[in-house]
């Protein structure tokens, strides 16, 4: 007999108290072993895996296994060599014994006429590391039996008249134990599962498994029932479970993940939800990806769904582009207007000096009540304030103010100012402020408490004496739209000899201008 | 130049006073008279419908806080030219009234006039 690595061996692995030679007994042993050393490398094999694997003892001594073992060259050769390798790594790791319940290795043979082939078989095996005295691993002991034909009756059982065939072999002893490693590997695995589980229970965006070709809710987490109002969907296809979005185009997609096992991202994607019985829809944006969930064999048993409810986001990103259009629209707006102010104040100054004076006034008093309805936010002014901004240039001895406290909203305000301003200028350049003497005097009251309509008188006494103007100017044609159009009000001009008396009469509701 | 224009009746819709103002004197030089100015949709669309002559029109897209598309509607199914005015730019028009001839605000007096001479076909 020859003696494989039995000295080497004896001294690693056996104490010296036997007198039975325990490597010719490995030797003897119908089960096929090979032994490597942690680096993977063949250090010893017995007559059954020799036979097994139909190779030469010196041919795979000291080579690496899978340098001599290669699976063959199938395309699932690499993957099996991968299955071998991780059983083996395990063992080192976990320092215990790992089982490979049924693994697929291509084993060398040759034809009658000495060419070689590879053989497909199915083997169990099990990988025990083996420990020196230090405790450290020196070996790994692989034990393999060849269940080709038992998968194959597995396979067949439906076949099979009398299963008690199966069980026979099955009994055998040697694969029942490894069935029982197997079993405890499962239940390693129903743990393994059941923690999976609870991390998609407490994932923070929507997670939910769907089965079938009619989409059956399996599992949803938390996140799930509370974006469509905790309804109890479990065991229920998607058209009953969420009748709403039958309409929606989500089932076609399911359907098309479902029958192509292609995956599909969604993005701000909008769901119409009814989340309360009774209600009405309510919009949500979901960033989402339906997932194919495949078997072994790659058909597709279901779809995993899992994203984000992104409704805020969508919510903000469209406010904020509100905002920037809105603001374009006053920014262009304040300019046309500027641009108005300019042009329409050139045609009636022919000198750049005077244009000048006029335009910068005209535009100080649009500043001036831009200023006010700063300080409140752009909630709106107070009547006496807009009055005194756009007179004071002119003397508060000069102008009298008379009249109750009145809240004016910003656009009645921005009017209003306009109107003043261009009333003062008028009045210093022909009317009562263009002599010492001269007064203007301001009094309002309100007509209509109902319907708060305000009337606001502008007198002028003290001045030269006035004449209706022969064209109207671009000051008179200002007053004249602000308080028709802009104020929905009317306005009553008197060219009185002692001074202008203007008459304005608009509401103070808003609501009414438009 | 203002030939082609003169005595063509312009509606005007535009709620800013001062830019009202402003399209009533570039209208009164190329010899158009002005309709209006109208600073509501509501009272604009009641005004077309009505049957009042008109030849075109200039329409600030944003009148108050409300879009003047139901005027443009209206002026379309009396097959009336028009010209929109924006502040918003570019992409301020929404999908179906995209490609529309539009007046980019602040306009000068040249840009209104040749505006108005390509919507009216003039």
């Amino acid at each position: 007999m020859p003696s494989w690595t039995g000295n080497r061996l004896k001294q690693l692995v056996l104490s010296g108290d036997h007198d039975v030679d325990l490597a010719a007994v490995f030797d003897a042993s119908p089960n096929s072993y090979v032994l490597v050393t942690p680096d993977l490398e063949i250090v010893g094999v017995n007559e059954a895996f020799l036979k097994v694997t139909s190779s030469v003892r010196q041919d795979i001594i000291g080579k690496p296994i899978f340098s001599v073992f290669t699976g063959g060259d199938g395309e699932g050769a690499l993957e099996n060599r991968r299955q071998v390798r991780a059983s083996m790594e395990r063992a080192l790791r976990d320092r215990q014994p790992d089982h490979l319940a049924l693994v697929a290795f291509a084993i060398r043979r040759q034809h009658r006429d000495g060419t070689p082939f590879f053989e497909e078989r199915l083997w169990s095996a099990t990988h025990t590391p083996i420990f020196n005295r230090e405790g450290k691993i020196a070996f790994i002991l692989q034990h393999t039996a060849d269940v080709t034909e038992l998968e194959a009756l597995r396979r067949m059982r439906t076949d099979v008249t009398s299963p008690q065939t199966a069980l026979d072999v099955m009994t055998g002893g040697d694969v029942l134990r490894r069935a029982q490693q197997v079993q405890i590997t499962n239940m390693k695995l129903e743990a393994e599962r059941n923690r999976l589980i609870e991390m998609f229970m407490q994932a923070p965006g929507f997670v939910a498994v769907l089965t079938g070709p009619d989409h059956i809710f399996q599992i949803l987490n938390p996140a799930y029932s509370q974006l469509i109002g905790h309804r109890d969907i479990v065991g229920k296809p998607v058209l009953d479970a969420l009748p709403e979005v039958a309409n929606q185009g989500y089932i076609d997609i399911l359907d098309h993940v479902f029958q192509t096992g292609e995956p599909y991202e969604g993005r701000k994607s909008r769901l119409q939800l009814q989340r309360v019985p009774g209600a009405r829809l309510e919009d949500v944006y979901l960033n989402f990806i339906y997932q194919p969930i495949r078997d072994e064999e790659g058909e597709v048993l279901g779809i995993f769904v899992h994203g984000h409810d992104v409704t805020n986001d969508v919510i903000a990103a469209d406010r904020q582009k509100l905002m920037i259009d809105e603001l374009n629209h006053r920014v262009k707006n304040t300019l046309a207007t500027v641009q108005s102010i300019a042009m329409q104040t050139a045609r009636s100054h022919l000198d750049i000096a005077s244009f000048a004076r006029s335009f910068q006034a005209r535009l100080i008093a649009l500043s001036h009540t831009h200023d006010l309805l700063t300080r409140s936010h752009w909630e709106g002014a107070e009547l006496v304030d807009v009055l005194l901004h756009e007179t004071q240039a002119h003397g508060h001895n000069r102008i009298r103010l008379d009249g109750p406290a009145i809240s004016l909203s910003p656009s009645a305000a921005l009017s209003l100012g306009m109107i003043i301003h261009e009333l003062a200028t008028n009045a210093a350049k022909y009317g009562a402020l263009s002599s010492p003497g001269g007064l203007v005097t301001i009094d309002w009251y309100l007509e209509s408490l109902q319907e708060r309509r305000l009337v606001l008188n502008w007198r002028e006494t003290g001045g030269p004496g006035v004449t209706p103007p022969t064209r109207r100017g671009f000051g008179a044609r200002l007053i004249e739209r602000n308080i028709r159009h802009d104020l929905a009000g009317t306005l009553v001009l008197d060219y009185a000899t002692s001074g202008l008396n203007a008459k304005m009469t608009f509401s103070l509701d808003s609501s009414a201008v438009e | 130049m203002t030939e082609t224009l003169k005595g063509r009746r312009i509606l005007v819709v535009e709620d800013e006073s001062l830019v009202a103002m402003l399209l009533e004197t570039i209208l009164d030089d190329m010899g158009c008279e002005t309709v209006g100015p109208i600073s509501n949709v509501a009272e604009a669309v009641r005004l077309i419908e009505g049957g009042e002559p008109l030849h075109g029109a200039l329409l600030d897209v944003n009148v108050a806080g409300f879009e003047v598309f139901p005027a443009a509607m209206a002026l379309e199914a009396r097959g009336v030219p028009f010209v929109f005015s924006t502040g918003y730019g570019e992409g301020g028009l929404p999908e179906e009234w995209k490609g529309r001839i539009t007046l980019q605000k602040p306009f000068t007096e040249v840009a209104v006039e040749a505006a108005l001479k390509r919507a009216l076909g003039a």
